[in-house]
């Protein structure tokens, strides 16, 4: 008896002195998992529930379709992924990037054929990349400003040069193969996605290159300071995003079979959304491009599921920008939590 | 001391607080009465910082209580001022571009519908600046200041919101000595109008000078409490460290220094006007003077982190002789530099020890590129152990070391390079004592292995200690050289000051 009431009272004590402090550590630590983590639970959540409620959602046609929206964005978001972690928030100009890339690839393959069309889009692209590059890595100038000038930049010339008009591909050969086919349910472009994710996920990680992008966007002075050029980084990383938005374009005019000037309106956003909603960081130093795929299968499922669920365009984008809000928040508290 | 009151003005009863898995604050009461003087004293994470942090209401405890006046303090730090509690940071946190009487003000400005009364303010800011006894213009703007008043007109902040308690953290750790006489002195009066004032300080002397009471602080735990004249300087230090030192200290390498590895001539920066040096192999040389002399702005010039105006550097390695034209072509040819902010320019705190350590080794850690992880590994986990970081886990943030610590991982960075002509700004400010003596023990090693040694110290004693002849700047030159023999405390400071004292 003496015994029961000795525990009770080392219990009672114990929680007294104990729980406060508990609790804070408690749901601050569920918290910093919720925002490290909560991205594959959401995901395998959103699946689950789409697979079970949403009519249509589980069917070969609509799986395959969702395939074909996320690729192109979702090749965007990988590479974009570098700019961000860079600690140089985004790159807006892959919106102008991907419509030229498309345009120069169905116009000069019309003409001179694939690989010329091609490599005239990479010379699109690597111009793009140091242009930004530029102006954010040597002349420190803001990333968000030189990019929505560069898009301006980028579309201007593109309707000047193509008149604003709409280029056709030829009805059968290697582009509509390639923009139809299909690797058992999943079509070629997001085989590309998942390459892409790859490649660029080994960049990020195991090369000297990403190291320093990652570097860059955790302590850009103590990078530099470290004896390296840290302009001649920055300039990469804009470089890999446009090389992706190239290959997005690739994909995204093969798909088509058109290319126009305004074909990839809302890139931008929508690839900004993936990639922060797969958790990488907008302050920079933080994340990874396996999140940002992640990313684009959470958004591109969330949106299939309002299409289906006959929710209104308006309201599509009213979700989409309440996720991003919410997403940016969890990041900035997290940040704050984990700093204290 | 007689007019000292029973009743303590603030106490912190049982504070804890944890950092993630560490505790950086382990119950710790502490209690101040009006009056008096209480010193807290303790190593670099020791978490005396964060205990102040706690009272002044910008941190929130994980549990325990702060009691000002016999009432539980909510944890803000609104509820702190409103309390009577004001803390002058260790950082100085005035904005350069806004003037005295503004920056006094900053945050508790008189207001009339949302505009600043400016004669009310600088009324005020007068009145603060006479209490502490400090005359400098009120529309001066705080970057024209030297660095001494700024510290000064972060005090008369502190003071003019009428404080009951006022928390100092390390507030003479940039002051000359005259300056540090005039702030103890001003202290002892604020004190003796029934102020309660905690003072936190590395320098013993200090708080024997001036304190009535001391607690000791050591890994986030209460060691010692009680009144000064119980204690000495030297039981204090044990308490401080918990382990005995002096072994290293004041020991003085027999140096023979080989040939000119650099050579700086003629350099011209902002700051720097027209200075020319050199440094041998195997020797190290020190630069004494005051802060804001010029010294930061000479070392980043020759290296090349900042432009040069004018002036050639070059490195002479094995024979070969190179211009070091640029930071990076610095960095390729040989030289580490340890710069004065480790926390925003020597380390990225967010990434691990082997990531900083990588940072400029990569090239010799990677093939095409691809880095090798075990390579980096290895590398890292040597040079980790080698600097003596506590504990040597390499996985580890940096952030989540201590000052010391962070310092050691700084220097390891450069270690790896085997650098010719190694820069050390300040390399053990805000570090405690081991940390200090052991990196002192790391600066000569590598001066003994043929290593070019260039060491900035406001630290008098460290500077006699390491160098084996010393530079005095001033103003942007060199205003004397002496060589080891002669070189004391009282010549270096003559030379630093041009004779007249700064008058505060």
């Amino acid at each position: 008896m003496a015994k029961e009431t000795l525990t009770e009272t080392i219990a009672v004590a114990e929680a007294a002195s104990i729980e406060p402090q508990a609790k804070q550590t408690t749901s601050g630590r569920l918290f910093m998992w919720v925002a490290d983590n909560g991205i594959f639970v959401f995901t395998a959540l959103l699946v689950l529930f789409a697979v079970i409620f949403v009519d249509g959602f589980a069917s070969l046609v609509n799986i395959t379709d969702v395939f074909h929206r996320a690729a192109p964005i979702g090749i965007v978001a990988v590479g974009m992924t570098f700019v961000v972690i860079s600690g140089n928030y985004l790159d807006l100009s892959v919106v102008a990037q991907v419509a030229t890339s498309a345009v120069i690839f169905i116009a000069v393959s019309n003409v001179y054929g694939i690989p010329l069309a091609m490599l005239a889009a990479l010379v699109a692209a690597v111009l793009y990349g140091l242009a930004n590059g530029i102006a954010v890595g040597f002349f420190k100038a803001n990333a968000v400003i030189v990019t929505l000038s560069t898009t301006y930049i980028g579309l201007g010339l593109l309707r000047y040069f193509s008149g604003g008009s709409i280029f056709f591909g030829p009805q059968d050969g290697p582009i509509r193969e390639f923009g139809l086919g299909k690797l058992g349910p999943v079509p070629y472009s997001a085989v590309v996605l998942l390459i892409m994710t790859i490649l660029l996920s080994i960049l990020l990680t195991r090369t000297n290159f990403g190291f320093l992008v990652r570097s860059f966007g955790v302590n850009e002075k103590a990078t530099r300071l470290s004896g390296t050029n840290t302009g001649l980084v920055i300039i990469g990383a804009f470089i890999v995003t446009a090389i992706a938005a190239m290959i997005a374009g690739f994909v995204l005019a093969a798909f088509s079979n058109t290319a126009v000037s305004a074909m990839s309106d809302g890139y931008d956003f929508r690839a900004l959304a993936a990639i922060i909603v797969g958790g990488t960081s907008v302050f920079g130093g933080k994340g990874s491009v396996f999140r940002t795929l992640l990313g684009v299968i959470f958004v591109s499922v969330l949106t299939n599921v309002l299409v289906l669920s006959q929710i209104s365009f308006g309201y599509q984008q009213v979700a989409l920008g309440a996720l991003i809000v919410l997403a940016v928040s969890v990041d900035a508290v997290a940040r704050k939590v984990s700093k204290r | 001391m007689t007019t000292m009151a029973a009743e303590p003005i603030i106490e912190a009863r049982n504070i804890v607080k944890r950092f993630g898995g560490a505790l950086a604050v382990d119950g710790v009461s502490v209690s101040v009465r009006p009056g008096e003087i209480h010193a807290v004293v303790g190593e670099n994470g020791a978490g005396k910082s964060t205990l102040m942090r706690v009272l002044a209401g910008i941190i929130e405890q994980d549990s325990g209580d702060v009691v000002v006046g016999g009432n539980v303090l909510a944890s803000s730090a609104k509820a702190s001022i409103e309390a009577g509690i004001s803390l002058v940071h260790q950082e100085l946190s005035l904005v350069p571009e806004m003037t005295v009487a503004e920056n006094i003000l900053l945050g508790s400005a008189p207001t009339a519908v949302g505009f600043t009364k400016q004669k009310e303010m600088k009324a005020i800011a007068a009145d603060a600046l006479k209490e502490i006894g400090v005359s400098v213009d009120l529309d001066e703007r705080i970057s024209r200041l030297s660095v001494a008043l700024r510290q000064f007109v972060e005090i008369a902040r502190a003071v003019a919101r009428k404080p009951k308690v006022l928390i100092l953290d390390e507030p003479t750790a940039t002051l000359t000595p005259a300056e540090t006489d005039y702030l103890l002195e001003m202290l002892q009066r604020l004190a003796q109008g029934g102020m309660a004032i905690v003072y936190i300080s590395h320098r013993i002397p200090e708080v024997f000078r001036i304190c009535h009471s001391v607690s000791i602080l050591r890994d986030g735990q209460l060691v010692h409490a009680g009144s000064i004249a119980d204690t000495t300087p030297d039981k204090v230090v044990d308490m401080m460290v918990g382990r005995e030192l002096k072994a290293d200290l004041q020991t003085h390498r027999t140096s023979s220094p080989g040939d000119v590895v650099l050579k700086a001539s003629g350099i011209r920066a902002p700051g720097v006007n027209g200075i020319d040096l050199e440094v041998r192999a195997g020797e190290i040389v020190g630069l004494g003077g005051l802060v804001g002399a010029g010294r930061t702005e000479l070392v980043r010039a020759i290296i090349g982190a900042d432009d040069r105006q004018s002036g050639t550097v070059t490195l002479t390695v094995n024979g070969k002789t190179r211009a070091l034209t640029s930071y990076q072509s610095s960095v390729r040819a040989g030289v580490g530099y340890v710069p004065e902010e480790r926390r925003t320019d020597g380390l990225a705190l967010g990434m691990t020890v082997f990531e900083n350590i990588n940072l400029p080794n990569r090239r010799e850690l990677s093939t095409a590129g691809f880095q090798l992880p075990g390579k980096i590994m290895q590398f890292a986990q040597s040079l980790s152990e080698k600097v003596g970081l506590r504990p040597p886990e390499i996985k580890r943030e940096a952030g989540q070391y201590s000052g010391g610590n962070q310092q050691k991982i700084v220097i390891a960075k450069w270690l790896g390079r085997r650098p010719s002509f190694m820069v050390l700004d300040e390399p053990t400010r805000g570090v405690d004592v081991g940390a200090k003596a052991e990196i002192h023990k790391l600066v000569k090693e590598l001066a003994d292995q043929g290593t070019a040694v260039l060491v900035v110290s406001s630290d008098l004693p460290e500077l006699l200690e390491l160098s084996d002849v010393i530079h005095v700047v001033r103003d942007g030159q060199i205003m004397g050289t002496l060589a080891q023999k002669d070189a004391d405390e009282k010549a270096v400071m003559s030379l630093a000051s041009g004779e007249k004292m700064v008058n505060a």
